[in-house]
Parts: structure tokens; C-alpha cells; sequence
């Protein structure tokens, strides 16, 4: 399997620079996709645990590959996972680099409408999961990116997003908790997000300091009070970004004119006088090193992969994040090697998850644009569009509204009719033994057994598979 | 009809099938394609705190800043004639409601409901933004906030969140306009409606027959959504808005305000579950040449008064649940410009009609037009109090909090 993939990753990335010099990113997207096994064969077990771990470890399997892993082990599988290297498919690279806002600066973007940018970086977010190899990766960059939310329509924020994706987020999913939140800290996004350019020892602003707490470290009732708001906003006076004439716009910047210099005292603990930017910093290691941050970054991640957040997975990703000191892949692998990775209650997908696990499941080929966009769109879910600092829901009552939108976009997958996209629905079906619903079952519900409505025709078929109350579910 | 729940752990299908068997016995024995409209009206209202949703809220926002003043006039303000001897309203030509207050002629087909108590106003009311900008005006008003910056959601978006249930109708807020408002900016029951026909069901006929297997079965919370939303969509078929007949014989006026606010009681009647419409009328930066008794104003005056009136004779006895809220970003300088039309100003005029308004009254303080901030009439209401006070009287009891950061609530006394 292994050989096999390498020559299809080097004829990609053949194919992929061909692209390039005719500047398409839809092009070389076509071939991210990686072609299909020559034989499709059922799962070997009915609800297959390699299908169960695919669709909460991944985003969902890819024809093929739950029987790679059933070959390969659980366990091999989440090891290489934890430790992605760096070979990225190179067509997705490639496809990448022709995206505006991963390929411009803050300054030069500036040129370009928001809606745009908007695009840009969705259509690199949907490519990344859907055609990324190291999926684990993938779904913990969306978990953080919810975390660390940002309203891409709030002032500038569309244009700083694609750095905070590339500096605060993908660098530290596996890395220490604690210099994420630094690297958050100091994001324009977010600055401007949440206000803290107006935060400065004349007059604080306390919206940057009270979410800091509230929602990216300790949780509600995490142990802070009103008064700790007031002082961890004081803490982060001067903290903005640049705005100077002549000077790189778009880069974080600390104002000390702006700061206050007072002592001041966070959760019990004496910041002395005379501190500059290190005041900040200091809140920081104090919020990270905390019993609530432990209990409530661990609860949510939780919430995220296995559904509940009380259970022995949230116990022992506690213990982890307390004896790794944050250390974001201590606490990840014990959640993912967790039992209840595999039995734990099913969770709702939201929107991407649908849309990415669909056209993962039927080896689709897409360029992540307006089409796919679009029907994100309908079903609630446009990326970096979610105004509050919360980050889209994850309950399933958030999304019972967008069903309607769901199946619409499942009957124009599997006629053909989503912008940019296709999928290889005759190849499937002849890999797979002949029978459309039941190569429909195989791929995206893992099982030949589950109950879908037998229709004549193929693209009806896969349809009603992906309209499934089961498929909304991982 | 508890098949499926026993192999789910999560409380959450456990809460949600608790509280909806009750309500689901009888539509689910009635059978996916017989069920009647009052059983789906049963399933999709039912609301968190066990209090039925069925009460429909109507908000219409005046864009660009309607001229309060030549809408209720304050004809017995000399300083009104003063400032406008051009565009000043003769107390002649006012269906006067009192001493000092008179309504604008071209709001005739409403005198007789705002004199029957149907219909109320609140004078000199608005945000405690100081702009004169347009967008942040509007921006600040549509996430209830008090002033710029904070919360970027919207306040119909947060009451959704601050009331959400199991049995959420995905139709629970819907805008009928092509872009969703601000106000409904991060809501997950809300849908925007260019017009009825958006909400459709695609792909070909055997595919969307199988959902109705598919989703015939109660068996997780996805799966009862379905059902419901199958049901919403079964319905509006049925009804077919195409077909459709106002009641009282009203006419609605062949303008986006009247054709949307026909679709409006259309989907109210219908009863999927509709708690919040938003709709929206354009065109009310008058700066130049507003006109009097006749003119720009007038039109667009005689259009909503036209478009409420149909509305409210359509809607009949359904009337008493529902409320319509007409707001503005902004009211206009009290002083006339020029160009016989008004500058961006401070405190306007906001309309309440139908289901729980006190009518028959003009609300609000008044600051009078002697004592004047920048030229521009006060703001002695906090838009924020009518919407609180609408939520507390008639609709979910939500966490204000939530819904209004940092408001402290002042009645209005509006709602009775």
C-alpha cells in the first residue's frame, strides 16, 4: 500500500507543477485526490473500529483506506498521526501556493476584497481536510481554530487570519498549550477581535482579558473573578498591533507609552511594578499552569473527539496536561488512544465535517471554491464567519436547523451538480462489487448492513446514503 | 417510537427524548404524511422552559434613518416650525393625538388602529451611539448592544441561543430578504429567504421520497429534526404560497416591504414554527427635497402604513400573537438642510403594533426640542427597553444578560 501511495504522490506532484506554471489552483487540486484502490472490498466488521477511528481521528476515511488501517493497526496509524512529518501530499502543496491569502502578506492583501480573502482561506481549509495526509492534525487545527475563534468580518480580521492559521494555530497543535495562548496573545486577529488596541492604561478595555479567561484558559466559574478581569486587562495594556506609517503593518506591537506600569495581582498572584510586556506573558504561564486550564482545555477537547467530557479519556488527558505541563500531544494522544474513541456516544458533524467527510468518503475531486462554499454556506457553517469568540457549536441542537441544506448538497454531490467537484461515482460502484447502495453503505456509513432505501438509479443512491440520519453522525 | 435511545449514552438524546415525548405521541401515531397542521404546529413551538412558543415576533428596519419628526409630530413645539419652515407638517393636515404629538397623514390607513390601541410609538428613541454613521448605527442597533464594539452577534441570534431547545423548528427566525440582518448574525435556527420559493427540498423525486423513510423514525436528534423539517417542507407544499389568499381581504401593495410581509403572515398562518421575521424597507436618508404632505417621505410612509394595515387584516385574531416592531438606526436633524431634506440625527421613532402593545399612545419621555444634543432631539429610551421588555412580556424568558450586555432594564411600559 505504502509503494502504491509514493508513485501516486510523485505523479501528483508531476502534475501539480504543470499546474502551477498555468497558475490553476483548480487544476492542480484535481489531483490531490489520490486515485482509487483497485478494489473496494466491505469492511471487515460491520461497524469496523478502523471506520469509527477514521471518522473522529480523521475526517472520515477515503475508499480504501479503512481497510489500510484495519492492516496496519489502530495504533500504527495514531502513532504516525501524532507525529505528522513533513510530507504533506505534494499536489495539496502545490494547490496551496496558488491560494491569495496564503500567498500574500497582510500589507499586499489589503488590495483585495474581503469576501475574497474569505474564500481563500476557506477553500485552504476544506482542501487541507479533505486531501491532508496527516488528518489528526488537520482536525486539531479545527478544534483550535474554533477555540481561538475569530470573526472574519469584524474590522481587518480576514486579512490577519491566514497568520494567525499559519503562526498561532498550525504550529502548536502538538506543541505546549502554553505558548499558543503567547502566540494568540500577541495575533493582530485577535487583538483587534476582541478590542485590545483600545486597551491602554488611560482607558482599559477589559474584552480581551475577560475571554482570555472565560473561554481560551480557565472556562466560566474556572476561578477568576471580576476583579482578576480588571487586573489581567491592565496586564495586557499596550498590547496592539502595528500601525505606524512606513512600518510593517499587520505586525503585533507592544506600546509602552499605552502600558500600565502598576502592580498588579492575578489569581492571587503578585505581578510587580515596572513590568512591560512581560506582565502579559506572566498571565499567561499563570492561566496555563492552572488546575482549571488543565480540567477545562481537556473537558473541551474531549467534547470534541469522544463526545463526553466527564468519561476515563477527560481524567487521564487531565493527568497528562498536568504532568506535560500543556503539552498538547501528551494530552491528544491520550485522548485518541482512549477506549472511548471507539465506543464513546456519537457526536453531531457539524457542517465542514459533513461536507469534508462526504467528499473524502467518495474520493471526490474538488477545488474548495465557490461550490463547496456555497453550500456551506447554506448549512450555517461558513468558515471564520462565526461572530462570537466561542466558535461554531458543537451540540447537536445547533444544527438540527441545517438539515435541509445537508440534503440538498447530498443530492448535488451525487448528481455532479456541486461548482468544481466531481466524484468517480462508475468507478466506485465497479470497485466496489457492482451494487450502488451497498458500496454507498461500505464507504460512508462503514457498513454493508445499515439500513438505506434501495434505489434504481446510482446518483439516487449515494444520495440518500449521504442524507442518512446516520452520516450526520461520527 | 423509543427505538434507538437505549444505545445512546449521551444525555443529551436522553433530555431531548424525555421532553418531547409528550409532544410526539400524537403526531407520530398520526404518521409522517397524514399529520395535521396543528399537530406540527404542537411539535415545532415547543420551548425550553416548557412554555409554548406561540407568540411571532415581526421586526422591520427602516434603513437610513427615518425622520421621526415629520412621522409623529411635535406640533405643539413652536421650535418645531421654527426649524422647519419649509418641511414643517401643518397641525392642519396631522391626525392629532393629543396636545403635543400629531401622525403624519400619509399614516391614514393606520389612524383608526392606533386610535383603537392596536398601534403605539416610542419617541425620541435610539442607542446610546453617538454616530451618525449609517452601518455602525445600524450595526450596534441589530446586536443590542448600547454602542459600538463588543459582542458581534446578533440580539435575535442571542434570544435563539439564550431559549434553544430539542424541538427547535428550523425555521425559528427567518429573514425575508436576500442577506441576513446583523440581528440575526451567529443564530443556527435561522434561514434567509430571498423569497418562499428558496426554501425548497432538491434532487430527484425518489431520493427525496426516501427521506421520508429515511427520517420516519425517531431514533436520535438529527433524525427527529429531519422529520420535522420534512414536515415544514410538507406543509408549505400543501399550502402553496402561490395559491395563497390573504384573509380580511386585504391588499397588500406590490413593494418588497408589502410582498414580504404577505410572505411573513403567510408563514406565520402556516404554523412551522416561525418565532422572528426580519424584513427590511430601504430608502430613508431623506437629505434632500423630503417632501410634505406630498413627496419622498410620504411614499415610503404611505407604503409601511399600507403593508401593516394589509397585514394586520390578514393576520385577524392571530394579530394578538403577534408583534410587529418597525425600528430605524437613528432619527434626523431637527433642523431642515438646504436642500429642504434632513441631516443624520440622534433619538427617532420606533413603531409597535399588534399582540401585547398598550396602543393608542405615544411612549418615551420627551426631551423637547429647546434643550437639543448637536441640533438633534435626544435619546430618552434605550431601544434596548422596548425589546427587553417585548421578551419578558411575550416571548421565552431568556437570560437578558445574554441577550442585552450590560442593560439595566427600564420599562417602558409598552407591553401589557
Amino acid at each position: 500500500m505504502s509503494v502504491s501511495r509514493r508513485e501516486v504522490l510523485q505523479a501528483g506532484a508531476g502534475l501539480g507543477v504543470a499546474a502551477t506554471v498555468g497558475g490553476c489552483t483548480t487544476f492542480a487540486s484535481r489531483y490531490a485526490a489520490a486515485p482509487l484502490p483497485a478494489e473496494l472490498p466491505p469492511p471487515k466488521l460491520a461497524h469496523s473500529p478502523a471506520f469509527r477511528l477514521l471518522n473522529r481521528a480523521a475526517f472520515g476515511p477515503v475508499p480504501g483506506q479503512v481497510a489500510e488501517v484495519e492492516a496496519s493497526g489502530l495504533s500504527t496509524f495514531l502513532d504516525a498521526q501524532l507525529k505528522p512529518g513533513g510530507d504533506e501530499n505534494p499536489a495539496l502543496m502545490i494547490a496551496l501556493q496558488g491560494i491569495m491569502p496564503l500567498r500574500m502578506d497582510a500589507t499586499e492583501l489589503r488590495d483585495e476584497p474581503e469576501h475574497e480573502v474569505l474564500r481563500g482561506l476557506q477553500q485552504a481549509a476544506i482542501l487541507r481536510a479533505v486531501y491532508g495526509r496527516w488528518q489528526l492534525q488537520e482536525r486539531l487545527v479545527d478544534f483550535w481554530s474554533n477555540h481561538f475563534n475569530i470573526y472574519g468580518r469584524k474590522g481587518l480580521a480576514a486579512y490577519r487570519k491566514a497568520t494567525d492559521e499559519t503562526k498561532v494555530i498550525r504550529p502548536h497543535v502538538f506543541g505546549s498549550f502554553g505558548e499558543m495562548v503567547k502566540a494568540s496573545a500577541q495575533s493582530p486577529a485577535m487583538l483587534a477581535y476582541l478590542d485590545n488596541q483600545l486597551n491602554t492604561s488611560a482607558g482599559p478595555n477589559e474584552n480581551y482579558a475577560r475571554e482570555l479567561m472565560e473561554l481560551h484558559t480557565l472556562g466560566v466559574g474556572g476561578g477568576y473573578t471580576q476583579r482578576d478581569v480588571e487586573e489581567v486587562a491592565r496586564c495586557f495594556t499596550g498590547w496592539t498591533y502595528e500601525t505606524r506609517y512606513l512600518k510593517p503593518r499587520g505586525k503585533f506591537r507592544f506600546d509602552e507609552t499605552r502600558h500600565d506600569f502598576g502592580e498588579k495581582k492575578v489569581l492571587g498572584q503578585r505581578i510587580p511594578a515596572g513590568g512591560g510586556m512581560e506582565d502579559g506573558l506572566r498571565v499567561i504561564e499563570i492561566l496555563a499552569a492552572h488546575t482549571s486550564a488543565a480540567k477545562f482545555v481537556t473537558r473541551k477537547l474531549c467534547k470534541y473527539f469522544v463526545g463526553t467530557d466527564d468519561g476515563p479519556a477527560q481524567r487521564a488527558a487531565e493527568r497528562a496536561y498536568q504532568d506535560s505541563k500543556g503539552d498538547l500531544r501528551a494530552v491528544t494522544a491520550a485522548i485518541v488512544k482512549s477506549p472511548e474513541m471507539l465506543e464513546g456516544a456519537p457526536i453531531v458533524k457539524r457542517p465542514f465535517d459533513y461536507v469534508v467527510s462526504a467528499l473524502r468518503g467518495l474520493g471526490a475531486t474538488t477545488d474548495g471554491s465557490r461550490g463547496v462554499q456555497g453550500h456551506l454556506q447554506s448549512m450555517g457553517q461558513p468558515l471564520y464567519q462565526w461572530p462570537m469568540p466561542d466558535g461554531y457549536p458543537d451540540g447537536a441542537e445547533a444544527w438540527t436547523g441545517s438539515l435541509l441544506a445537508r440534503w440538498n448538497f447530498a443530492a448535488a454531490l451525487a448528481s455532479g451538480a456541486v461548482g468544481g467537484t466531481t466524484i468517480p461515482l462508475a468507478a466506485l460502484i465497479q470497485r466496489g462489487g457492482g451494487d450502488a447502495a451497498t458500496v454507498a453503505a461500505n464507504l460512508l456509513l462503514g457498513s454493508p448492513d445499515s439500513q438505506v432505501p434501495r434505489l434504481e438509479m446510482p446518483a439516487d443512491a449515494f444520495a440518500a446514503t449521504l442524507a442518512t440520519p446516520e452520516f450526520q453522525w461520527r | 417510537m423509543e427505538i434507538g435511545y437505549e444505545s445512546l449514552s449521551c444525555d443529551l438524546y436522553r433530555e431531548a427524548a424525555i421532553s418531547r415525548r409528550k409532544l410526539l405521541t400524537g403526531g407520530l401515531l398520526a404518521g409522517l404524511a397524514g399529520l395535521a397542521p396543528s399537530a406540527l404546529s404542537q411539535v415545532s413551538v415547543a420551548g425550553k422552559q416548557g412554555r409554548t412558543r406561540d407568540h411571532s415576533v415581526v421586526v422591520i428596519f427602516l434603513r437610513g434613518g427615518a425622520d421621526g419628526l415629520n412621522i409623529v409630530t411635535p406640533y405643539g413645539e413652536d421650535g418645531y416650525y421654527r426649524a422647519r419652515p419649509g418641511l414643517g407638517l401643518a397641525k392642519g393636515d396631522l391626525h392629532k393625538v393629543g396636545d403635543l404629538f400629531g401622525l403624519n397623514p400619509a399614516l391614514k390607513p393606520l389612524f383608526q388602529r392606533y386610535d383603537d390601541g392596536e398601534l403605539a410609538f416610542v419617541h425620541a428613541c435610539g442607542s446610546q451611539d453617538k454616530t451618525r454613521s449609517h452601518f455602525e448605527a445600524m450595526s450596534t442597533m441589530e446586536r443590542g448592544l448600547a454602542a459600538e464594539g463588543g459582542a458581534a452577534s446578533g440580539w435575535i441570534a442571542r434570544y435563539l441561543s439564550a431559549t434553544s431547545s430539542a424541538s427547535n423548528s428550523p425555521l425559528r427566525a427567518v429573514s425575508i430578504a436576500s442577506v441576513a440582518p446583523d440581528s440575526l448574525s451567529g443564530a443556527t435556527h435561522a434561514t434567509s429567504l430571498g423569497s418562499l420559493a428558496d426554501y425548497r427540498l432538491a434532487g430527484s423525486e425518489s431520493f427525496r421520497t426516501a427521506l421520508g423513510s429515511l427520517y420516519a423514525q425517531n431514533k436520535d436528534a438529527m433524525a427527529q429534526a429531519g422529520h420535522e423539517t420534512l414536515q415544514v417542507l410538507g406543509q408549505l407544499d400543501k399550502l402553496k404560497y402561490a395559491d395563497y389568499v390573504p384573509s380580511g381581504s386585504a391588499s397588500y401593495p406590490d413593494t418588497g416591504m408589502g410582498q414580504g410581509l404577505k410572505q411573513a403572515a403567510f408563514l406565520l398562518k402556516a404554523g412551522v414554527g416561525v418565532e422572528m421575521a426580519c424584513l427590511d424597507g430601504g430608502g430613508w436618508d431623506t437629505h434632500v427635497a423630503q417632501g410634505t404632505t406630498v413627496g419622498w417621505l410620504t411614499g415610503l410612509l404611505d407604503e409601511v402604513a399600507k403593508s401593516l394595515d394589509a397585514f394586520a387584516r390578514d393576520m385577524g385574531t392571530r394579530m394578538e400573537k403577534t408583534t410587529v416592531l418597525v425600528q430605524t438606526e437613528f432619527g434626523r436633524r431637527v433642523a431642515e438642510n438646504a436642500g429642504l431634506g434632513t441631516d443624520h440625527g440622534r433619538g427617532g421613532v420606533l413603531w409597535a403594533m399588534g399582540g401585547g402593545v398598550k396602543g393608542g399612545k405615544v411612549y418615551g419621555e420627551w426631551p423637547g426640542l429647546e434643550d437639543l444634543e448637536g441640533g438633534d432631539l435626544r435619546v430618552t429610551t434605550d431601544y434596548r427597553n422596548v425589546l427587553a421588555e417585548l421578551i419578558g412580556a411575550k416571548l421565552e424568558p431568556a437570560d437578558l444578560a445574554s441577550v442585552f450586555p450590560g442593560l439595566r432594564a427600564k420599562p417602558v411600559g409598552l407591553f401589557g
